[in-house]
């Protein structure tokens, strides 16, 4: 039997109240291409950034490279021959193919770069790879399937010894991730070993040798691929404590109130769906899957090329988040802090922000400002000394709060919540989730995008499962569970 | 209860704190200095320096700068610059005196030429600038250049002197008012204009739909356009009002030095853009207000007076002002973190 290249045994890493590996073992061997399969938040970048070197372990763990103990930093992974390609791209967009293989790694003799060789080398590379672009090329004029290659050339180049990719394919046309995969299998057959993720369960059929099922945190197993199917690996990414769940009160649901009709655009294709009073309608799908370009669609923050939106049965024309905001759409956006909320300014300034659409006056008091977050700091509990207190000084549930009061002060009807609990702590998480049942009361409809698959489950009244800017399924209350949305989010073969 | 009312009063006016204390600070300096070579020389007075006389001179120094201030801290609260003020300025003066003296255009017209060709530059460079969202400061330093260029092609790098054409801005509004020892005092109509300016932009500011949005805008564009404000147009209109302030300016400027030249404006946008920060304007956007600027430029306007009066060389003037700025924008960011931490305290003891 072949030494692993690369042993991880008994690898925890636990941050400020998560803990997001578990007693994880992991190897590797040369030449094998190990794909790593697990929903969001089941710690797959947590493991890569511990292998890159980026994260350092919990004390108790142990890491072997060609079976001598070592622990790892990003420069000294480096110098070993582990490269990572991480999901965004990181080449230089105004150099050339050769520029960017050697970037930092120059060769030189006293101090004068040899491009001829550089380039030499690179040329062989990109030969053996059959990459049809040449080493004087652009980069940034290269499409993002062969930017990646650029970078799998690298390790090619250096002769590294392991390849992490992580989610390669992200964005990928049909044909650039045929060309990446064979391009994977190619840089494995001269003995690299390959660490491989991805959402895309067809991919990881075609390429792996081996497969590790990661899931909150802890290691499910690990086999070789031959041994596992389909079905059955997506039950060992499912499966969680009952205890995750939350259990809401529901309504009948009441008139549609927006209706899209094969949307087309910012990356959507040809979604339709609708949207009723007193219900929440959740958006589920891997990261990247489109939903939060939907949003944005709906909103008027991109352009739509193609179909149709009716909101309250009549059309609406939708050019900007003004013109969705008079229609009354409200967007709590995912990222709070960067999209939502003007941090240097009073909780009353940002009270009043979004509906300055719809006021009439001319004139506004700053003391009217006051008086008015006045009034949601009381409804909302929000903890502050006062509506003249800066948003910066708040606490992230609080924050969340004043950009609920911004959006409630606008009158709304239809509220998106874009992953509305997205690191804030249990307790306001439920107290977000009671106003929302608090908006259904109100005869309010609630679109809910989330990657947590417990609120998810919990919190729709019905599911639509985005992948690659469509919605692969529709999912009603009574069959709303783990399997049936990874089906259709990661599924390969069923649509 | 009175001191806790007012630690309250100076922590909602946090932008402004800064720039008060160090304007009293400075007053007080000043006044002491003053008062001990009084003293010193056995020939003890009132303080020339905040006399009704050296007040109004103050006053009528930086009136030119200061409408031009107003029209920077809107557009630094939307968060850009615009470098080409002080060139504009030049331009403008220059076109007004050409047209005046050597085209045979009337006052009049002239000066509405003058500034609907400021608005429209201005405008020109804010549809750029918010359009396709480039850098303001990069737009902003073409223009410069390229309006030093006009105002030299126009003039022929020659100065131009007015026959006293522009006096109805000077006009005197106390005519006849005089100091104990027999000295008149003047208060011409610019200054009056530069008043009426700040109180303007300090309601629209303050009091509109369209002040709040300039805030936003400055403090975080992405967030404002999910809000529903129409980002571009906000910017574009800081900087076309900005035209009306250089416009503006120019004129009164022009009128009060009586000749056309390049150096009316030269180094000016330093001068406004260091009263704007001082006055506690973020260069990041989204702080700042019109009444902080104005404090601000009425300082830098102190500073060179008092240098003045106590006859010290212009050279240490530079030295003092830019130290000035240091303390204004470093102590103003330290008070802002000190406050900061003064409420997190108060929230954690509940």
């Amino acid at each position: 039997m072949q030494q692993p290249i690369f042993w991880l045994r008994n690898i925890s890493k636990t941050f400020p109240g998560v803990r997001a590996l578990s007693h994880i073992d992991f190897d590797l061997y040369p030449g094998e291409i190990h794909c790593i399969c697990g929903e969001n938040g089941a710690g797959k970048s947590t493991l890569i950034k511990i292998i890159s070197g980026a994260y350092q372990p919990d004390a108790g763990g142990t890491i072997e490279f060609e079976g001598k103990a070592c622990s790892l930093t990003p420069h000294s992974a480096m110098e070993l021959g582990i490269q990572t390609i991480y999901q965004e791209h990181t080449v230089f967009p105004h150099l050339t193919v050769t520029e960017n293989i050697f970037a930092g790694l120059e060769m030189a003799r006293g101090g004068v770069i040899n491009r001829r060789e550089m380039r030499a080398k690179t040329e062989e590379v990109l030969a053996y790879l059959h990459c049809d672009f040449g080493p004087d090329d652009n980069v940034g004029q290269l499409p993002s399937g062969q930017k990646k290659m650029v970078e799998i050339a690298k390790a090619l180049v250096f002769q590294r010894k392991v390849v992490i990719l992580d989610e390669p394919t992200a964005s990928f046309s049909v044909s650039e991730i045929d060309m990446l995969l064979d391009v994977v299998k190619k840089v494995a057959s001269t003995g690299l070993a390959v660490v491989y993720i991805s959402h895309h369960l067809d991919e990881v059929f075609r390429i792996a040798d081996r497969v590790t099922v990661l899931r909150d945190g802890e290691k499910i197993i690990t086999c070789p691929i031959g041994e596992i199917d389909e079905p059955q690996l997506i039950r060992y990414m499912v499966g969680r404590d009952a205890s995750a769940f939350y259990s809401r009160e529901y309504f009948e649901p009441g008139e549609v109130v927006l209706e899209a009709r094969n949307l087309t655009g910012n990356g959507v294709k040809d979604v339709s769906f609708t949207v009723r009073r007193r219900e929440i309608v959740g958006f589920a799908g891997m990261v990247g899957s489109g939903r939060s370009e939907l949003m944005t669609l709906l909103m008027g923050g991109a352009h739509r090329e193609s179909g149709e939106l009716l909101i309250f049965g009549k059309p609406a024309h939708i050019k900007s988040p003004a013109d969705a905001i008079r229609h009354k759409m409200c967007y709590i956006t995912e990222d709070r802090q960067h999209t939502g909320l003007f941090l240097k300014h009073s909780i009353a300034r940002n009270t009043i922000v979004a509906n300055l659409v719809n006021t009439k006056e001319k004139v506004i008091s700053p003391r009217v400002d006051i008086r008015v977050a006045d009034d949601y700091i009381k409804k909302l509990g929000i903890k502050a000394r006062d509506a003249r207190m800066p948003v910066m000084n708040l606490s992230g549930g609080n924050q969340q709060k004043v950009v609920l009061a911004k959006w409630f002060h606008t009158d709304g009807e239809i509220f998106i919540f874009d992953e509305p609990t997205r690191g804030i702590d249990v307790g306001a998480k439920q107290e977000i989730y009671q106003v929302m049942m608090d908006l259904l009361r109100q005869n309010k409809a609630v679109i809910m995008v989330s990657s947590d698959m417990p609120e998810v489950i919990s919190m729709s009244d019905r599911v639509f499962v985005m992948k690659d800017g469509r919605v692969q399924g529709e999912i009603h209350r009574a069959d709303i569970s783990e399997e049936n949305i990874l089906q259709y989010s990661i599924g390969g073969s069923k649509v | 209860m009175n001191g806790a009312g007012k630690k309250s009063l100076f922590s909602r006016r946090g932008d402004m704190f800064t720039v008060v204390v160090i304007s009293i600070a400075f007053v007080v300096l000043v006044v002491i200095v003053q008062l001990i070579s009084g003293i010193v020389s056995g020939n003890v007075e009132y303080p020339s320096f905040i006399s009704p006389l050296n007040i109004l001179n103050i006053l009528m120094q930086v009136a030119g700068t200061g409408i031009l201030v107003m029209g920077m801290t809107a557009i630094m609260i939307a968060g850009g610059i615009d470098l080409s003020v002080g060139m504009l300025v030049s331009m403008i003066g220059i076109f007004v005196a050409k047209s005046i003296k050597d085209w045979g255009i009337d006052v009049v017209p002239a000066i509405i030429l003058a500034i609907l060709i400021a608005v429209a530059v201005e405008a020109i460079m804010g549809f750029i600038i918010s359009r396709l969202n480039v850098e303001s400061f990069i737009i902003t330093l073409g223009g410069m250049i390229a309006f030093k260029g006009i105002a030299l092609l126009i003039c022929r790098s020659q100065e131009v002197t007015l026959n006293q054409n522009l006096e109805f801005f000077k006009t005197n509004l106390i005519e006849g008012a005089k100091t104990a020892d027999g000295l008149s005092l003047m208060l011409p109509i610019y200054v009056i204009v530069f008043f009426v300016i700040t109180a303007i932009f300090w309601f629209v500011l303050k009091y509109t739909k369209f002040g709040r949005r300039v805030y936003a805008v400055g403090s975080n564009p992405q967030a404002a356009y999910l809000s529903g404000i129409n980002v571009k147009r906000i910017r574009l209109l800081t900087y076309v009002f900005n035209g009306l302030c250089a416009g503006i300016a120019g004129v009164l400027i022009l009128a009060r030095v009586n000749v056309g030249t390049i150096s009316l404006g030269q180094n000016l946008e330093i001068d406004v853009i260091a009263a704007a920060v001082i006055g506690g304007v973020a260069m990041s956007g989204g702080k700042g207000s019109p009444m902080g600027s104005f404090i601000g430029v009425i300082l830098m306007g102190a500073i060179t007076n008092a240098m003045n009066i106590m006859r010290i060389q212009s050279e240490w003037q530079y030295f003092v002002k830019g130290l000035i700025i240091i303390i204004a924008v470093a102590g103003g960011a330290l008070s802002a973190q000190i406050s900061a931490r003064r409420q997190l305290k108060r929230i954690q003891e509940p």
